[in-house]
């Protein structure tokens, strides 16, 4: 059904902007975990990124698969980043990768024209690298960081450990995590569309 | 839809715009200022607000809340068991810092039905293409939840262990969300949500005195908080 439509129309009708909505909201909402859960360790917040990455590749897949279409990913960025901007968890550096990720995230689809598992792949790796810019501040400013957030309640511990942390070793990691879980969470969408949902005939 | 029983006192509620830019207003003074006394003033505000319109039991919650994370930074971190205070200490720090986005938030959801915020984000002028999934996005949330409670009663029945654990999490999520998305388009496309006429409303927003009024605090907010900094 939907793919006669991508043939004749490549503008975001209803039932795309519904779609997306609501992959949006289960995108935001297993990223949401994640943030929280970043409070609890500085490894969970390091890893974060990747973290998302790995859980989030079935909704983003579904998504891709599902609305080939210019813009999707732009409108899913464009609300998670407009909800964590309203609570207040968006900083500056991350809307920064964020808005940038999302702009190549929508170019490779482009150039992959939207249908190939391979091309989506790829978006969706950069698309998870642009959560870096959470803990990214860390090296980008370190000193005037640390200055910032000690003294506001954070624990001795966790800033000390945050600093051990803090090093070009980790940095790799931090960015190279949300690539490498990013395609295993993509692979992981696919094996489940093939057990489950191109039975159902869902994407 | 939550409008009735609800709300019993309609008249008191605000403008969505000046709602948003309430929302708007709070964030800023939230991010740019560093006393406490801003932060004090502001919740006070905020809970002058939820009592002016008749939200005493949220505005009563929120009190206890903020007296509560207080009480943890002051009182207990210092002489909590040291893991105990690692583990929450930041979560509470965040959850204080963005306390009062998170009552204006509370706020405008207890208010505001949703078709106003639609209207005030088109009387904006956003895009359409915004509008409408983000209206979406905002309430399919307590959607998700609601499923992943049946799904976690579902898996009571069996014994679900690892990473299928997560795979039955996931799956079925994901099967309600596409049905979920082919019916609530079907049901969109039906009432017209690709008719590229201008949209009318049968409600029409106004700006009244207490609209005005709360502006004016909201920017005397913004203003105190960026001079303090």
């Amino acid at each position: 059904m939907s793919t006669t439509e991508t043939v004749t129309s490549r503008t975001l009708k209803g039932k795309d902007l519904i779609t997306i909505g609501i992959f949006s909201a289960i995108y935001f909402a297993i990223n949401f975990i994640f943030m929280l859960m970043g409070g609890i360790h500085p490894i969970l917040w390091i890893m974060m990124p990747g973290l998302i990455a790995l859980f989030t590749g079935v909704p983003y897949m579904i998504l891709a698969s599902k609305v080939q279409k210019p813009g999707a990913v732009l409108i899913l960025g464009l609300i998670t980043a407009l909800i964590y901007y309203v609570t207040g968890m968006f900083t500056v550096v991350i809307l920064i990768t964020f808005a940038s990720a999302c702009v190549l995230a929508e170019v490779v689809r482009w150039a992959a024209k939207y249908k190939s598992f391979t091309g989506n792949t790829i978006s969706f790796a950069i698309f998870s690298v642009g959560m870096i810019g959470s803990p990214l501040p860390l090296w980008l400013f370190k000193d005037s960081f640390f200055a910032q957030i000690s003294g506001q309640g954070i624990s001795a511990d966790y800033l000390s450990v945050l600093n051990s942390l803090a090093n070009d070793g980790m940095l790799v990691v931090m960015v190279l995590a949300p690539v490498v879980l990013g395609i295993v969470g993509a692979l992981i969408a696919k094996t489940l569309f093939r057990k489950h949902f191109a039975k159902a005939g869902i994407v | 839809m939550a409008e009735k029983g609800k709300r019993g006192t309609q008249e008191l509620r605000l403008d969505p715009r000046t709602a948003l830019l309430l929302l708007l207003f709070v964030t800023i003074v939230v991010f740019s200022h560093g006393s406490p006394y801003v932060e004090f003033a502001l919740i006070a505000a905020l809970l002058c607000l939820f009592f002016c319109c008749g939200l005493f039991k949220s505005g009563l919650k929120f009190i206890l809340v903020f007296v509560f994370l207080l009480a943890l930074q002051y009182y207990i971190f210092p002489v909590a068991p040291k893991i105990f205070a690692d583990f929450f200490s930041i979560l509470t720090f965040y959850t204080r810092k963005v306390f009062p986005c998170i009552m204006i938030g509370t706020f405008i959801v207890k208010t505001e039905p949703m078709r106003y915020l639609i209207l005030a984000m088109r009387k904006w002028h956003f895009p359409q293409k915004l509008v409408i999934p983000l209206s979406v996005t905002l309430r399919y949330f307590p959607a998700i939840r609601e499923e992943i409670v049946y799904i976690r009663d579902a898996m009571k029945l069996r014994r679900v262990t690892g990473a299928a654990k997560v795979e039955a999490y996931i799956v079925p999520l994901m099967f309600s969300a596409a049905s979920t998305a082919e019916e609530l388009s079907a049901a969109a496309v039906t009432r017209g949500i690709e008719n590229p006429a201008p949209k009318t409303s049968v409600i029409e927003l106004h700006f009244r005195m207490r609209d005005y009024i709360c502006i004016i605090c909201g920017l005397l907010f913004v203003v105190a908080a960026l001079w303090l900094r």
